[in-house]
């Protein structure tokens, strides 16, 4: 184990960066969405090792990485709720075939 | 929790219980749509009042994490008045496609709720909850017609989008906090005014974090670049919705952006003031331009709503160069915008009563004749927004557009902007009017019979818009109270 708050940090912003990545280059709305919960995963880390190494953090950044989980788990639910509604009418996940507004 | 905590947070626990209720009184009579129209509107009476009676004493709660103060109650009063006035333009859009109003009704209440925690907050954690309190419904709203191809994709693009945004706000937070070691906005201003004053440095950390912040932020309230979601997600959803989006949340990302930028990062507004004044122009100059191409009002009325965007932060700008008169002028143009906006789609959904009209420009052919009210009433709405006296619109402009010349500098080159395009913005709205008094309909359909609470809810707004215009002091003690409590004469 790393014993430096650098370390976890450029990890976490490697996910981050991952997770932006796939967002901007997947077609596919659940892949899209798993692309968001990897960059809210990669914040929780953030907020953890932020507090494992500062001592005055501590306590608040479980509440806040807690907080950040039931915020995730809430949106995935409303998300995969309409990437099903969609679907039903449409028939594809891939979001460049969602284009009816552009004449 | 004591006593004191619950006085203060009455009206937010108000609209909860009121969320509740509606959905329990369409358990008890489902599909009841005068039942539970009845529960909202009396439930956000209540809530106006409790809002205005807490506003009379300010105070904290929750060890300061949830506070009330005169801008938090000029916030929530407008919150209120959206979901109400949303409320009463829904059944005659919702009943003939068969769409349930109780639901409708309790998600929009629900909105209301994270709406009211963002203006209360005073910790941007209760911030970002209530952010996400408020936006997730919005998702849910945006694909209510789930049986339509078109109400889906607006949906899913602006989940998509809003999400991916949420996250890059959080990841900004987080920043902040591990960097500042607060996330108490009174006190990460104190931490950025240490840094500012010199006795500690701005760590590259804490500058990226301020960057995400403001780029979540951004998304939010769908400035230049970050508007891609607005004219799908306004197009796609059902109208009454999309008069609720293009305010609500709205207002609700100025809310977040008073909050953090006027609040927490007021030291640092020698820096955020360059990327307002960025974005401000941009917003402006390009929601404008693109309205001009469209044929779907609809999607004008979004592009129209992204140049809003714009004039509100040269409010913004001028208040960060040191002119509280801009900050008043944000908040009067927020009210002035609620009323003709919301106007505006009530109009569109009015038509659209009969299922199956599009909201494209044909279908105001010939409307000042066949329905001369709603033709009236559009009239007033499309000039308020284009900025003519004497409606609210002319005021909301005239007072940011002020401030930013009496900031002078840089500024009067945003303020020469704004009214170039408020002048190129007057050609799509009065496109419209040329439609509805000097192009025939191509077939004659009969006038359909509107329902009592959609007159009800026109009349609201336009008597506001014309009120506001004609006499706009009755509105400035209100808003020079509210920015007075966030807003310290800098200059």
């Amino acid at each position: 184990m790393s014993q430096s708050l650098d370390a976890y940090l450029v990890v976490s912003g490697i996910l981050f960066a991952i997770g932006t990545f796939g967002f901007l280059a997947r077609r596919n709305a659940i892949s899209m969405l798993m692309s968001i919960e990897l960059m809210l995963n990669a914040v929780n880390l953030t907020i953890v090792s932020f507090g494992a190494f500062i001592p005055a953090l501590n306590g608040t950044a479980s509440v806040i990485a807690l907080m950040v989980m039931a915020v995730a788990a809430a949106e995935a639910t409303v998300g995969l709720a309409i990437v099903m509604a969609i679907y039903r009418n449409r028939r594809t996940p891939l979001v460049d075939e969602y284009d009816a507004m552009r004449q | 929790m004591t006593w004191s905590d619950l006085t203060v947070i009455a009206p937010f626990a108000a609209v909860v219980v009121v969320a509740a209720l509606v959905i329990l009184a369409d358990i008890v009579k489902p599909g009841n749509r005068h039942l539970a129209l009845g529960v909202v509107l009396a439930g956000l009476a209540i809530v106006g009042l409790l809002t205005l009676w807490t506003g009379q004493a300010p105070g904290t709660a929750f060890g300061g994490m949830y506070k009330v103060d005169n801008l938090t109650t000029f916030l929530d009063v407008i919150f209120v008045a959206i979901v109400a006035l949303s409320c009463l333009f829904a059944p005659d859009y919702l009943e003939p496609r068969g769409l349930p109003i109780a639901e409708f009704a309790a998600i929009l209440v629900f909105a209301l709720g994270g709406a009211m925690l963002v203006a209360a907050s005073a910790d941007l954690l209760v911030l970002f909850l209530g952010l996400e309190l408020m936006v997730i419904p919005g998702y849910m709203l945006a694909g209510y017609h789930k049986r339509d191809a078109l109400s889906t994709e607006g949906a899913v693009k602006y989940f998509l989008l809003g999400s991916f945004s949420s996250a890059i706000f959080l990841f900004g937070l987080a920043y902040v906090w591990g960097l500042t070691g607060s996330t108490r906005i009174a006190d990460v201003a104190a931490r950025v005014g240490e840094i500012v004053a010199g006795q500690a440095t701005l760590s590259p950390g804490l500058a990226m974090g301020l960057a995400f912040l403001t780029t979540g932020v951004a998304f939010k309230m769908a400035a230049v670049p970050f508007h891609y979601w607005t004219p799908d997600a306004y197009q796609g959803s059902p109208t009454p919705v999309t008069g609720y989006l293009s305010v609500g949340p709205k207002v609700g990302a100025f809310a977040v952006v008073l909050r953090v930028f006027a609040e927490a990062l007021l030291p640092l507004r020698q820096e955020w003031l360059i990327v307002i004044f960025v974005l401000a122009a941009l917003t402006m100059t390009l929601g404008n331009l693109v309205a001009l191409t469209q044929d779907n009002v609809k999607r004008m009325l979004a592009y129209s709503s992204i140049a809003h965007t714009g004039y509100m932060l040269v409010g913004l700008a001028a208040y960060a160069a040191g002119v509280i008169g801009g900050l008043e002028g944000l908040l009067f143009y927020g009210v002035a915008y609620t009323f003709m906006n919301l106007g505006a789609f009530a109009v569109i959904a009015a038509l659209q009563k009969r299922p199956g009209v599009s909201s494209r420009l044909e279908t105001f052919a010939g409307l000042g004749r066949r329905e001369p009210v709603l033709g009236i009433l559009m009239v007033l709405f499309l000039l308020s927004l284009t900025g003519i006296p004497p409606t609210a619109g002319f005021f909301a402009k005239a007072y940011v557009i002020l401030a930013a010349v009496q900031a002078g500098g840089w500024l009067t080159v945003l303020a020469v902007i704004a009214v170039l395009n408020a002048a190129a913005a007057a050609f799509y709205y009065l496109r419209v009017i040329v439609y509805m008094y000097m192009r025939d309909p191509t077939g004659e359909p009969a006038p359909v019979a509107h329902g009592a609470l959609l007159r009800l809810g026109l009349g609201i707004t336009a008597v506001m818009t014309v009120i506001l215009g004609l006499f706009p002091g009755l509105l400035l003690p209100s808003v020079s109270s509210a920015a007075q409590a966030i807003g310290v004469a800098i200059r």
